[in-house]
């Protein structure tokens, strides 16, 4: 299954690259998920801390540490995009495998950006995917994949974040794959 | 399928780029003006709540791209929650909670103690603000914790990748 997956990942890249070289400089789309209630969207606005906006709304003065930490907490707290209609939206997840979209978000905590990604406005709950971003829009969109950099750079290399990283691992051994000590899958 | 669980893939430039263009011009000045004047929007009010409910991982459950419940769908929800995709509580309306906070702790981010409840099923106290299509908690107490009592797996193996 690794393999098939690899080989569709080889694909996708390739095709991935025809499209930028075929794109005028900056003119990234979202890549299309098929998931339910998707719709790919650029959307502006900025980057805040959910809690913050959430308990503090706009006055700096009312912010207190607990709600509104420096910075947006520095990578610690989840983080939306406040669009220019005032649509505060979550942004749960980035463009790397099993991972959230903070890293990618944080440096601009305050800042105008433009996110290229997916907006799953699905009844229960309205998520956004950030698939890339940019703060000029001259520029090229780049792509949300910050978290796997910033996970090498504490952890080294590995194929597979997810399997090698030392936090996993320990809540793995902890209580097992199904998450109940003594249950572990049939061979 | 990719790792995880995209099933469509449709990568490619869009037309119009001179009117999108025009219209990021204008959405960088407005959001610009908003970040100056109105900023964050207006300051939503929280009532208190008792939720019950599964912890799961938010996109994986709320999107569908895969089953995401229960033992099955454990080891993933760590991946998930360690990853720092936000942590939910589903109830049995089918309601997903956003957790922004989790009792004392100031961070919500791969949150330990999230990660310790990942797939239990579990009662808390805590505020419930609403905004733009979203349910966020803020838990003040996890007041009951059964553990992972949703045994999926028989039917549904890991997910995903399966064993």
């Amino acid at each position: 299954m690794i393999q098939t997956e690899t080989r569709t990942r080889y694909a996708i890249a390739a095709l991935a690259g025809l499209a930028i070289l075929a794109a005028p400089h900056g003119a990234r789309a979202a890549e299309a998920w098929g998931i339910e209630h998707e719709r790919e969207v650029k959307l502006t606005g900025k980057v805040v801390d959910l809690l913050c906006a959430l308990r503090i709304g706009s006055d700096p003065k009312a912010a207190d540490a607990k709600d509104c930490p420096p910075d947006c907490g520095g990578g610690r707290r989840q983080l939306g995009l406040l669009t220019g209609a005032g649509k505060l939206h979550p942004a749960v997840k980035a463009n790397a495998d099993f991972a959230g979209a903070t890293v990618d978000l944080a440096p601009y905590c305050g800042r105008t950006v433009e996110v290229d990604g997916l907006l799953i406005a699905n009844p229960a709950a309205t998520l956004l995917m950030v698939q890339a971003l940019r703060t000029d829009p001259k520029a090229a969109f780049v792509k949300a994949d910050r978290f796997l950099a910033d996970w090498a750079r504490q952890n080294g290399k590995a194929e597979e974040w997810f399997r090698a990283d030392p936090k996993v691992k320990a809540a793995i051994a902890a209580d097992g794959v199904f998450g109940i000590r003594g249950l572990e899958p049939k061979p | 399928m990719a790792k995880d669980g995209r099933r469509k893939i449709g990568w490619g430039a869009r037309p119009a780029k001179a009117f999108a263009g025009l219209a990021l011009v204008a959405g960088l000045a407005a959001a610009g003006l908003a970040g100056a004047g109105t900023g964050p929007a207006e300051a939503a009010a929280g009532r208190r709540v008792q939720v019950t409910g599964e912890v799961v991982d938010t996109w994986c459950a709320v999107t569908g791209i895969m089953f995401a419940y229960g033992t099955a769908h454990h080891q993933c929800a760590v991946w998930c929650a360690i990853g720092g995709i936000p942590v939910s509580i589903k109830d049995a309306a089918g309601n997903f909670y956003l957790v922004l906070r989790i009792e004392e702790d100031e961070t919500n981010v791969a949150t330990p103690r999230l990660v310790t409840i990942q797939s239990h099923e579990v009662t808390v106290d805590g505020e419930l603000v609403e905004r733009d299509g979203v349910k966020y908690l803020l838990v003040t107490k996890v007041a009951d914790d059964k553990g992972v009592i949703n045994l999926t797996h028989e039917e549904y193996g890991v997910q995903p990748f399966g064993n």
